[in-house]
């Protein structure tokens, strides 16, 4: 990447042309200045119903069909909490290294807004859940160096309904689904430094909740939101010590990126300029990458935040600690680390595993005794795309570890070929419960492994043929594929590929 | 052991249902008597949807608070802003009392959000007492449960659904000559009552004698899991052995010449308060006598805070209220006043208008009191110390009771006494007796008819008042009150201080 060269007390980048003019850019710009950069993320827990209410969390359902009393706030209705929601706040808390607090208590924080039924959130914002706990960046992340980032807090709390403006002019649609859908608020350190570290943090974060099933960090579904705290400093001075801005609504990585160092590019001018920073929420227009104020300091509100008084302390005891501990599966990073060498995996097909839940467990009980490349192809080409197709989780397929690694022996010992063998995926798939065995018999798919009887075919077939045969003699070798085609269509395409093509080869040579 | 708890417990309400059934006929009849001049039932079930239903409470009528859902009657809280609102839901204690047999006949009238002790404030106008009887002086039959209290009173159903947070269920019971019994914090489920405040909130209950106020208790009195803050079945398993452990209190035997023999009383010195009638004064020593000859031990004892408790009280109550009523917007329920050309730009102006037009006077008030007491500024100055002096509160009845908090203890044994510690405390309910309804100018003045009872919600203890003898024609009540959990002995100690003519 850059490669910052020494010359006489002035550092200058050697790069790629192609390169130049943005990293350029960006250097001679932040020379001498420093960002601190912290992150705010909005993670849905993928809890079946809300935090507070027995009402279904599912997405993307019918405008307010997933409503309760208590999410509309009707009077005399109460929030009852949901146990599945404080479970996998906690796992999630445990994958971070985190500390559960043995005692944390909700508040309510107040302001008037359409996609706020009650007039205000339950949250926990003095005595949250989990405190502490940090995240490892390094190689196999995307970052050249090691870096940890903290996190300074981790809070369950309740998810707005949403509102959506300019279909009705004058109008705004309000949709209660939402309203009341567990959140944890993950709260870092301001360790970051970069807009790279800062995507890569998020990319790490995603990878982590995924992988132990907390939530499916989809920032295009909204299951995953960003807001990221913005301040630069002076090199040498105290890092803290800027006024920082609050960039919201960053709905992408690529976003997240260009607005973090849009900011930061802005405050050191202003900073140049000899101006103050205001501190200020500001958006990211990715045309023009710039970030633009959307609330001023004074416009923020006061919400008076109050301990909630309908929803007592949660007290968890170490023993519902260390069942929890228990159960939680191996982080991505020990999978990685053990799986790479173990089967001889790139990181980029472990990473991709690790992006379906119960995946790589899955990989691991297939692969005992076969192939691993071979499993692995299967997986993340034919089961994934199987799965793409039917919009599914693995986790909620029909496919066994058996019934796979029965499609994987069939093939390997030449049984089936690979289209039946896709066939069979499919079949499993779809529900069938017959061995494969059982299909093939069912189907009469049995290869065709016996030369001889293909010799007698394609006797037969250049017998047929006697114009392509010459063809074929003259030179045209392509006419080859004409009685290879000819060949699998007599044997129903019961003929293994190779073999036809390697006896017509051999038979049409011996006709010279 | 629990076996025979419950059977006898199943035998003495159905001995309740001998004793003076009011028949749905006499029901109907005291309505169309008293209610055109108490107004205490703006709602009422007409006699023909009524139907008999079998259970401990067969034949019984009652009437439930406008803040209690119990649908199809609307649950207007006496506002504007709900007053064509029915609730999708039912409240639990309301339907506990349908299961049980009981019949609702009517929702009663209340101060509008039950913030108020007069029943002035309401949507549906202001309700009345029916003392002085054979007056056309109309008094107040104070609030905010007035309308409950009132229809208990005129005999318009046999018990009624109240809520009391500062004093709501007692004061007016005190003012109507009737029973009013607010219970332990979390006793009786509030799922379904319309939130105050919520730390504070309490349903409760009024009726003519004890022995009702415990019939209707021990049926709503039960878990509900869609309120947190109710009692846990384990919660009360604890409360009931550790009350039971108690070896220096004689076992309830109606015959014996002292029945509460062992029973220490306590009258609270702070109590005595500048504005405490003559009348109230006398009550209050009538009764501590009559506790003296029944066998009780009256000691003096003293609760500093308790001067504090009235503006700490106002503080934690409309914080709050502000709170609880921010959801009234007028969009997913409610009236809706729909926003002018003008402030439909500005996001929180869209409910201002439905806000200003549908809340009365006191609500605003309250609300803008409460939001102020909350803001960032004010919050260390006032809402703080005002937690604060409601956890001092707490301390000091810890430190008078001899039964110990069932919330700050472990132990499953009450200590052998202690000879400072007291079993209960009489005070008197309110200052006075009831005034004229309409003559209250300064709205904070009408706050310090709290002081005798609002202590009570902020320790979360059981209190009730039962009625003590009548001045210039107006009643006048006397409170007892006890340890978090303890509502037996307040009921116990209640039956033996009310009249005893049936």
């Amino acid at each position: 990447m850059v490669d910052t060269g020494d010359r006489g007390g002035v550092t200058v980048p050697t790069v790629d042309v192609s390169e130049l003019s943005l990293v350029l850019y960006r250097v001679l710009t932040t020379t001498g200045f420093k960002a601190t950069i912290g992150l705010e993320l909005h993670v849905q827990l993928l809890a079946a119903q809300k935090l507070f209410s027995a009402a279904s969390a599912k997405w993307n359902e019918p405008p307010n069909t997933n409503v309760n009393v208590a999410d509309a706030g009707f009077p005399g209705a109460l929030p009852q909490l949901n146990p599945e929601c404080v479970q996998l706040a906690a796992r999630a808390i445990l994958a971070l290294n985190g500390q559960i607090q043995q005692r944390s208590a909700f508040d309510r924080k107040h302001y008037f807004y359409a996609d706020q039924p009650l007039g205000y959130q339950i949250t926990q914002q003095h005595h949250p859940i989990g405190r502490g706990g940090y995240v490892d960046l390094g190689l196999l992340d995307g970052l050249e160096y090691v870096k940890r980032i903290g996190i300074h807090q981790l809070q369950l709390e309740q998810d707005t309904a949403k509102s959506i403006h300019g279909v009705y002019p004058g109008h705004v649609l309000v949709d209660l689904n939402r309203a009341g859908v567990a959140l944890i608020e993950i709260v870092s350190k301001p360790d970051v430094e970069t807009a790279d570290e800062a995507v890569f943090y998020v990319r790490k974060m995603q990878s982590l909740l995924r992988h132990i099933g907390v939530s499916s960090c989809n920032m295009e579904e909204g299951s995953l939101r960003c807001d990221v705290n913005v301040s630069v400093y002076r090199d040498g001075e105290d890092r803290l010590s800027g006024t920082r801005c609050e960039l919201k609504n960053l709905n992408s990585l690529k976003v997240i990126r260009g607005a973090v160092n849009a900011e930061i590019s802005r405050q050191i001018d202003v900073v140049r300029r000899g101006d103050n920073i205001e501190q200020e929420t500001r958006g990211y227009d990715a045309q023009s990458n710039t970030t633009f104020v959307t609330r001023t300091k004074e416009a923020v509100p006061d919400y008076r935040y109050m301990p909630e008084p309908d929803v007592p302390e949660i007290h968890i005891n170490d023993s519902w600690i260390a069942r929890l501990r228990k159960m939680l599966p191996e982080t991505p990073e020990v999978v990685m680390a053990r799986m790479m060498p173990q089967y001889g995996l790139a990181q980029e097909d472990i990473e991709t595993m690790l992006g379906e839940p119960g995946c790589t467990a899955f990989f691991e009980q297939a692969v005992v005794g076969r192939d691993p490349k071979r499993v692995l192809s299967w997986i993340t080409s034919e089961v994934f795309g199987q799965l793409a197709y039917r919009s599914q989780r693995l986790a909620d397929s029909s496919i066994t570890v058996p019934q796979f690694t029965q499609i994987i022996d069939a093939l390997s010992s030449d049984a089936i070929t690979s289209a039946q063998a896709k066939q069979l995926l499919i079949a499993f798939m779809d529900g069938e419960q017959r061995t494969v065995d059982e299909l093939i018999a069912a189907h009469r798919w049995e290869v065709i492994s016996d030369d001889g009887k293909l010799r007698v075919i394609s006797k037969q077939l250049l017998d047929a043929h006697p114009k392509e045969v010459a063809r074929y003699l003259k030179g045209q070798t392509r006419r080859l594929n004409f009685f290879v085609g000819k060949l699998m269509q007599a044997t129903n395409g019961q003929a293994k590929p190779q073999n036809a093509s390697e006896i017509m080869k051999e038979l049409l040579e011996a006709r010279r | 052991m629990q076996l025979l708890l419950t059977r006898i417990k199943a035998n003495r309400l159905r001995t309740a249902c001998r004793y003076s059934t009011q028949s749905l006929k006499d029901t109907y009849k005291a309505i169309n008597a008293h209610n055109p001049r108490l107004n205490a039932l703006p709602h009422i079930h007409p006699p023909s949807s009524i139907q008999e239903a079998n259970g401990p409470l067969s034949g019984w009528s009652f009437a439930a608070k406008s803040n209690i859902a119990a649908p199809p009657l609307p649950t207007t809280c006496g506002s504007h802003t709900l007053a064509s609102y029915t609730s999708p839901f039912v409240a639990t204690a309301v339907s506990m009392l349908e299961q049980a047999g009981a019949r609702m006949i009517g929702t009663s009238n209340m101060d509008e959000f039950g913030m108020g002790s007069l029943s002035q404030t309401s949507v549906h106008g202001p309700a009345h007492n029916l003392h002085p009887e054979h007056s056309s002086a109309l008094h107040s039959p104070g609030g905010s449960s007035g309308g409950s209290a009132a229809a208990v009173a005129a005999r318009m159903c046999r018990v009624a659904l109240g809520s009391d947070t500062g004093g709501s269920v007692r004061l007016p019971a005190s003012w109507c000559g009737v029973c009013g019994f607010k219970p332990s914090y979390g006793r009786v489920s509030r799922y379904g009552l319309a939130s105050y405040a919520s730390s504070l909130d309490s349903v409760g209950i009024l009726a003519r004698s004890t022995r009702d106020i415990r019939d209707t208790f021990n049926i709503v009195s039960a878990p509900d899991r869609r309120d947190m803050t109710c009692m846990s079945k384990s919660l009360r398993t604890r409360i009931h052995a550790l009350s039971a452990s108690r070896e220096w209190i004689s076992r309830d035997t109606e015959c014996a010449s002292e029945p509460l023999r062992g029973v220490r009383i306590g009258v609270p010195s702070e109590f005595w308060v500048t504005e405490l009638s003559p009348s109230a004064v006398d009550a209050w020593k009538q009764g501590a006598a009559k506790l003296s000859s029944l066998g009780c031990d009256i000691i003096p004892v003293s609760l500093p805070h308790i001067p504090h408790t009235l503006p700490a009280y106002y503080t934690l109550a409309l914080a709050e209220a502000s709170s609880n009523l921010a959801r009234f917007d007028g969009i997913r329920f409610g009236t809706r006043h729909m926003p002018t050309l003008s402030t439909r730009a500005n996001a929180s102006l869209k409910y201002a208008q439905t806000r200003s037009m549908g809340f009365g006077d006191e609500v605003k008030r309250r609300i803008l009191l409460g939001t102020f007491v909350m803001s960032a500024r004010a919050h260390e100055h006032y809402y703080l110390p005002s937690q604060r002096i409601r956890r001092l509160v707490q301390r000091e009845f810890n430190r008078i009771f001899a039964l110990p908090n069932v919330l700050c203890t472990t132990n499953t044994k009450a200590d052998a006494r202690n000879v400072d510690k007291v079993d209960a405390i009489l005070f008197p309910t309110a200052t006075d007796t009831a005034p004229v309804q309409g003559t209250s100018d300064n709205p904070v003045t009408a706050y310090v008819n709290d002081v005798m009872t609002v202590s009570a919600n902020m320790a979360g203890i059981p209190a009730i008042s039962v009625p003590f003898g009548l001045h210039n024609g107006m009643p006048l009540g006397l409170q007892i009150a006890a340890q978090y959990g303890d509502d037996d002995i307040v009921l116990r100690i209640a039956h033996y201080l009310e009249p005893q003519a049936a």
